[in-house]
């Protein structure tokens, strides 16, 4: 099977010099819930960050799809970046806007736009935004504004929105951090239903080694920008704990 | 570097006390007209320099280091920037008081005062046969104002895209167009309105449309900032998620910074419109028409009792516009 997404001895250095990435090489193959650990800093959310393109590695390369899409501009960069969805730690809804239209935000890749500043998305796109809060279980709170939902009903709506997109690749960056732990499982447990049910790859950071273990098929571990583990959740062994998270972390179960 | 500046704070310091000494305090001591020979007052603002530059050198620490934050005197060295601080102080006080023409003898007397009472007399006895007239007037002002806020506030929505810098970080081209437009928006917003008012008057002759223009420039440069200001300051997280769903610049622009300012600019332009109807009264004066205009006028008959109905007018109205606005604002909160 050929993998969905290829990345080949990845380094990015911000302008002001910092090496956030020193040569990562991964594969990931269609189906995937792919898990990424490691400290804050580390360099997780630099690396989900280029694989959407909303940052341009320095060197090396990343293949999606067996396209070279590392140094990709314009067009063809909003075109890759429309077929991955995105979520994010703080949501990041459009707060006064309408819960519904949050949801068809999903689809600007794919809408004329002027039409969009219109307010003008296809009749497709509309269908589509409510079968997503279907999924998502909160079509009833479809004309509500955005900032007046709780934690966890913003992050489904983000998902509701990465969904519009028909993400081939959904990536996650921190998605229940800011949340609490019954929230979180229910958000994770939505991820999981989007990778099983629909078949979309899922690449997600997290923080908690619990929730790695019940959802990750496979886990990379990143320190200081370098990958120090590969392989499946079940083989991070106190001594792998250690020495990704340093010698002095204790484990956190979150239930 | 700093250090360099500090000294030519001080040599400018120096020189000013210097000048000021020779060309102001001395003749007025001396009852003479100031001395025609300006190579004396070169010499005094030359041995001014001099000796703050000296003095500062010597002890280690000066008022330009001081006003930098690079000296933290102590001691004698302390003792040195505090005697020429104060000497500084005195010198200012005395030279301004003198170059102000500051009289208490013609503040108190009797002509004076009597002059004085005749006004306030007059205002506080307006006449209010002219009251149609003034309110028409006072229309025209208000119109003024709120035309160049109309004008103002698509012109400004535009350019604060351009003015912002986290819009125009990208490239080394936008950087250049950011920071030349920051430049000539500094520029108009530093040229008072008033000043935009004599070249208008003179560009399409003295009337409403003259003092609507100036306060278009105005209100433009002004409103650029602020608009441009907060677009800066946005949320950084939706623009991250509306350009990740493959949306266009303009897209990211319309979706993702603009709902975040709607609010902010409603209340700065509200706010921007008061200060408007404010500033047209001003520019009336230079002949920008409506109520300042008027006032020009009465005022340059003697007609003082008009003139008063025309500044309790203008007061309520400005009053009343400060309290509307701010409530309105206090709501869009």
């Amino acid at each position: 099977m050929q993998p969905l997404l290829s990345v080949r001895n990845l380094t990015l250095t911000y302008p002001n010099g910092y090496q956030a990435l020193k040569g990562i090489s991964f594969d990931v193959m269609p189906g995937e819930f792919l898990v990424i650990i490691g400290l804050s800093g580390s360099g997780k959310s630099t690396l989900l960050r280029c694989l959407n393109r909303l940052l341009e590695p320095t060197t090396g390369s990343i293949t999606f799809n067996d396209r070279d899409i590392t140094h990709i501009q314009g067009e063809a960069l909003r075109e890759h970046r429309a077929r991955i969805g995105m979520i994010f730690q703080h949501f990041n809804l459009i707060p006064r806007h309408s819960v519904i239209k949050n949801v068809l935000y999903g689809a600007l890749g794919a809408t004329p736009t002027l039409n969009a500043m219109l307010g003008r998305f296809s009749d497709d796109a509309q269908r589509r935004a409510q079968e997503a809060l279907q999924v998502v279980g909160i079509p009833e709170k479809a004309e509500i504004r955005a900032d007046s939902l709780s934690g966890g009903q913003q992050q489904r709506v983000a998902i509701a929105r990465a969904l519009m997109q028909q993400p081939q690749l959904l990536l996650a960056d921190e998605p229940v951090a800011s949340l609490d732990p019954s929230t979180s499982h229910s958000v994770m447990s939505y991820l999981e239903r989007i990778n099983k049910e629909m078949n979309t790859t899922v690449i997600c950071n997290l923080h908690f080694l619990s929730l790695v273990r019940q959802y990750a098929t496979r886990v990379i571990a990143l320190k200081n920008g370098e990958m120090v583990f590969q392989g499946s959740p079940h083989d991070i062994t106190d001594e792998w704990f250690a020495t990704i998270y340093g010698e002095d972390a204790v484990e956190v179960e979150i239930r | 570097m700093k250090r360099l500046l500090a000294i030519i704070i001080d040599g400018l310091l120096g020189a000013s006390v210097g000048a000021l000494i020779e060309r102001v305090i001395v003749p007025a001591l001396l009852d003479t007209s100031g001395a025609a020979d300006t190579s004396y007052a070169l010499l005094a603002s030359g041995l001014g320099a001099a000796i703050y530059i000296i003095a500062g050198l010597a002890a280690k620490s000066s008022i330009g280091g001081v006003s930098l934050g690079i000296d933290t005197p102590e001691g004698r060295s302390l003792r040195t920037v505090s005697h020429l601080g104060w000497l500084t102080l005195s010198v200012f006080i005395v030279g301004g008081w003198i170059i102000t023409a500051i009289s208490p003898i013609e503040f108190f007397s009797g002509d004076g005062l009597a002059g004085a009472g005749r006004i306030f007399q007059a205002l506080i006895t307006p006449e209010f046969d002219i009251i149609g007239e003034a309110v028409s007037a006072m229309i025209v002002t208000i119109f003024t104002a709120f035309m160049a806020t109309v004008v103002a506030v698509p012109i400004s929505f535009l350019l604060s895209f351009p003015a912002a810098r986290n819009v125009m970080s990208e490239t080394p081209l936008t950087k250049t167009i950011y920071v030349i437009l920051r430049v000539i928006l500094n520029i108009m917003r530093s040229m008072e309105p008033i000043i935009w008012a004599i070249i208008f008057s003179v560009w399409v002759g003295i009337g409403p449309f003259a003092g609507m223009l100036a306060l278009v420039v105005h209100t433009v440069a002004s409103l650029t900032k602020q608009y441009s200001e907060q677009i800066e300051d946005v949320n950084s997280g939706p623009i991250e998620a509306i350009s990740a769903t493959g949306a266009s610049r303009i897209q990211v622009l319309w979706f993702a910074i603009v709902p975040q300012c709607v609010i902010p600019f409603l209340s700065f332009t509200i706010y921007r419109w008061d200060i408007n109807v404010r500033m047209a009264t001003i520019i009336g004066f230079v002949g920008g028409g409506g109520i300042g205009t008027l006032l020009t006028q009465y005022q340059g008959v003697a007609k003082y009792n008009e003139v008063g109905t025309l500044v309790i007018l203008i007061t309520a109205v400005v009053w009343i516009l400060d309290v509307v606005s701010a409530r309105v604002r206090e709501a869009l909160r």
